[in-house]
């Protein structure tokens, strides 16, 4: 039951990760943009989905709060700064995206607070994903303090997390758009996604010098990393191939380089928990050790469990409706006229 | 300033600033769905004016709310982690149903709320919105079983330092639940209306859209005035069934007396914790034994002295925050006392006096809200699960230059969006209902194309409702 539940985290984290992954690289896209009403464009793109995006993170927050609630006392203080940092971001961020929602012509701060706050968000994330290496010392259930140390390696999870959102946003950018806005989403795709390789592979390679190196001593994980690992390469490379395709020639080129990355997002996050389960934080906090009692289990699982078909429908839902091309200024005004009535007022 | 107090601070800013939104916006979701029900049957084009400006007020305090409360959830072990490591088997999965039964239902339907109107049937339009108000009740709810638990903890075990669920129904309907669930409820309708019932009379006084702004007050004083009594009833059923029996400490504090023996009520007072005397107290005679139900003046109440040194709650913080709440709800009982007078006479719609001060009191409900929960909150210390699990065992061993940056870091957030958030609603306000009258703009967004396929699908199969 432990394990169901654990994976019930997972895969909270695994939606978190490719839905929001996709808003935060369009926001971080968007300091890149120079063009006003593209600009605006990847802004609205975001804007119908970013909220219902955002509770994949809370119900992975919940789920492990009462599942592993001993984990949850440690891993949050162990990543206070990358998390409140996160948090921060995420406020800044749905704070700017609503306000810039009801102005037809959002100041430029407003903008550049959203982009920045993507990013940041992006990269705190990696960097706490990456503190998870490093020991915390736990003394009766109760969060005492780390190893201190260069934080060498969060850095490079960051950024490369940062640049894996960058590709997964210009991947979804290049599904949801069409004509300039395609083009620019193919080229800089294609150049994000290759350094997010290069970047994936640097933080494989150095995670054997932390506090958590991957654990590939039996077979079966061996063969079960690798194979994901494979599985994540090859999504990589068709994403970079399709990128710079055009749907004229290929009839999926829109759809696979964000295809291709959801794969690799995906299979890499497996991956990684391929290597380190049952360990949660090194040295010694592993899902045993860190779960919640029989009766809180059976009533996640019950109360908790049986709703995320639903939610997945929901979900699967909202994005529904707002399913297709994404058209340009039509929308935008549209929308914006919407939420303040602008058109017959001003 | 000590780690814990920074922690403290950090929480009741995030907790007070996000409660400010859900203050307005559960009521008033209830409001529009009101509204909505009574356009469908009548077809009044006010009743759909009233609904679209209301909307507009819901639409940002709705996502802030959600922004700001999406926050609190990690506080839990990010500045609690002892707290999150103890009670997450019992708080996790109430939060957690929260989230799958409230957070996704909004997401879910929070579209077709707010850009639906004009391409979506009435009934879908309807279901739409009651479905985002359940959303909102049941978002109350789930908080108010967690933080009752917390209040008066039953249905429990201790097993290895965690409180473990034994009875999952006596851990979610505890005694604290049964009175404080139904005071939430009727008082965030309460605080909505009296807000409504602000802005309303700005458009009497300013002599716009008077349709409009005569129907809106008409029904959010009307709502209010029916409420507030029984909320009184509540409170004091709070008082006697819950804070008597189970939380005395809390009752002592808040009625701002040290010794026994004081049969009036205070009205005033600077408590000095640690001399255990009030530096300055009014004190109105007889009252106290009034409000104990005795009114023969004999009943004196409690004093806090009854408690232990060590198990205090911090008088001013607990006395302050319930005599905001008390004075608030003076001025809202006036204010429906006025109004229901007004009404019989007639003049509810023109006396401007009546208005100005209505207008005046427009944030008032919201204030007795969070005066509310800081007697609450404040009267439960020191401990943070009543009697069980003190505040100062349950907090994170952090750096203190953390928790300064995170305090510091929140305030300067908090405090930017909440200027832009009312700097939001007075340019709303100004702006009027006048663009939201079907009748000048029947549709308000012509032309809207998010999408083809399902769109067109969705905009043919529901006939385009006027």
């Amino acid at each position: 039951m432990t394990t169901i539940w654990f994976l019930v985290v997972l895969f909270c984290l695994v939606m978190y990760v490719v839905f929001d992954g996709y808003d935060l690289g369009i926001g971080t896209g968007t300091l890149f943009e120079r063009d006003a009403s593209r600009k605006r464009h990847m802004i609205e793109l975001v804007a119908t989905g970013w909220d219902g995006n955002e509770t994949w993170l809370i119900l992975m927050g919940v789920s492990l709060w009462g599942g592993f609630p001993l984990a949850f006392g440690v891993i949050l203080p162990h990543l206070y700064l990358p998390l409140i940092i996160t948090l921060f971001a995420l406020i800044v961020r749905g704070g700017s995206i609503e306000l810039i929602s009801q102005t037809r012509n959002p100041p430029a701060i407003l903008t550049w607070a959203f982009g920045i706050a993507s990013l940041v968000a992006a990269f705190a994330q990696g960097f706490a994903l990456g503190e998870l290496t490093s020991a915390a010392h736990v003394v009766d259930g109760a969060y005492t303090g780390s190893d201190g140390g260069f934080p060498w390696y969060p850095i490079v999870l960051g950024i490369t997390v940062a640049l894996a959102y960058t590709a997964l946003g210009y991947g979804y950018l290049k599904l949801k758009s069409e004509g300039q806005l395609l083009d620019t989403a193919a080229r800089r795709g294609g150049i994000v996604a290759l350094f997010t390789v290069i970047f994936g592979a640097l933080s494989l390679v150095s995670i054997a010098w932390t506090d958590a190196p991957l654990n590939l001593g039996t077979p079966g994980r061996a063969v079960a990393f690798w194979a994901l690992i494979a599985f994540a390469i090859t999504g990589g490379a068709v994403a970079a191939v399709n990128f710079r395709r055009r749907t004229e020639n290929h009839p999926t080129a829109d759809l696979l380089p964000f295809a291709g990355l959801v794969v690799t997002a995906v299979t890499t996050l497996l991956a990684f928990t391929v290597a380190h389960y049952p360990v949660l934080v090194p040295p010694s906090l592993t899902v045993t050790s860190a779960a919640g009692p029989y009766n809180t289990l059976v009533f996640l699982l019950v109360g908790i469990g049986l709703n995320i078909p639903l939610i997945i429908f929901y979900h699967w839902f909202a994005h529904r409706t707002f399913g297709g091309k994404f058209r340009g200024p039509v929308t935008h005004e549209s929308r914006t006229s919407v939420l303040t009535g602008a058109s017959n007022e001003r | 300033m000590s780690l814990i107090d920074l922690s403290r601070w950090q929480f009741a800013l995030t907790v007070c600033f996000h409660m400010t939104f859900p203050a307005i916006t559960v009521g008033m979701s209830v409001f529009l769905c009101v509204i909505y029900a009574m356009y469908w049957r009548t077809q009044k084009p006010v009743y759909l004016q009233m609904f679209r400006f209301w909307r507009r007020i819901f639409a940002v305090g709705f996502a802030l709310g959600v922004v700001a409360g999406a926050v609190i959830t990690f506080q839990m072990g990010l500045n609690w982690g002892v707290f999150g490591a103890k009670t997450g088997p019992i708080i996790g999965p109430i939060i957690g149903m929260e989230v799958v039964t409230a957070f996704f239902v909004e997401a879910g339907f929070i579209g077709i709320m707010l850009y639906g109107d004009g391409r979506v049937r009435h009934i879908t339009m309807f279901a739409a919105t009651v479905m985002v108000t359940i959303g909102t009740i049941l978002s109350s709810t789930w908080i108010l079983a967690a933080n009752s638990w917390m209040q008066t903890p039953e249905g429990y075990a201790v097993k290895n330092g965690q409180y473990v669920p034994t009875d999952w129904a006596a851990a979610i309907f505890t005694p604290a639940f049964a009175w404080r669930y139904p005071h939430m409820i009727v008082a965030v309708l309460i605080s909505a209306s009296i807000f409504i019932a602000g802005i309303s009379a700005y458009y009497l006084i300013k002599n716009r859209s008077r349709g409009f702004a005569r129907r809106s007050l008409s029904i959010a004083l009307g709502v209010a005035a029916l409420l507030l009594p029984v909320q009184l009833l509540i409170g004091d059923g709070l008082a006697g069934n819950v804070d008597v029996p189970y939380q005395p400490s809390k009752l002592e504090a808040l009625e701002g007396n040290w010794q026994n023996g004081n049969t009036g009520w205070v009205i005033f007072a600077i408590p000095d914790q640690a001399e255990a005397r009030n530096i300055v107290q009014i004190s109105v005679p007889w009252l106290g034994s009034a409000i104990a139900k005795d009114p023969t003046g004999k009943t004196a109440t409690p004093g806090l002295d009854n408690t232990p040194v060590n198990d205090r709650p911090d008088m001013a913080a607990t006395f302050w925050g319930f005599r905001a709440m008390f004075f608030a709800s003076l001025f809202m009982f006036a204010t429906v006392f006025l109004s229901v007078v007004l009404r019989l006479r007639g003049r509810l719609w023109e006396s401007r006096r009546f208005h100005k001060y209505v207008l005046w009191t427009t944030p008032i409900g919201i204030i007795a809200i969070l005066g509310g929960w800081v007697t609450s909150e404040a009267g439960r210390q020191p401990w943070v699960v009543f009697g069980l699990l003190r505040t100062s065992a349950a907090v994170s061993k952090l750096a203190p230059d953390a928790v300064v940056f995170s305090v510091i870091g929140f305030s300067l957030i908090y405090l930017v969006l909440l200027v832009a958030y009312i700097a939001y609603i007075v340019h709303t306000v100004k702006i009027g209902p006048e663009r939201d009258d079907p009748r000048v703009n029947p549709d308000l967004a012509p032309g809207l194309e998010i999408d083809t396929e399902p769109a067109t699908a969705f905009a043919n199969a529901e006939e385009v409702a006027r």
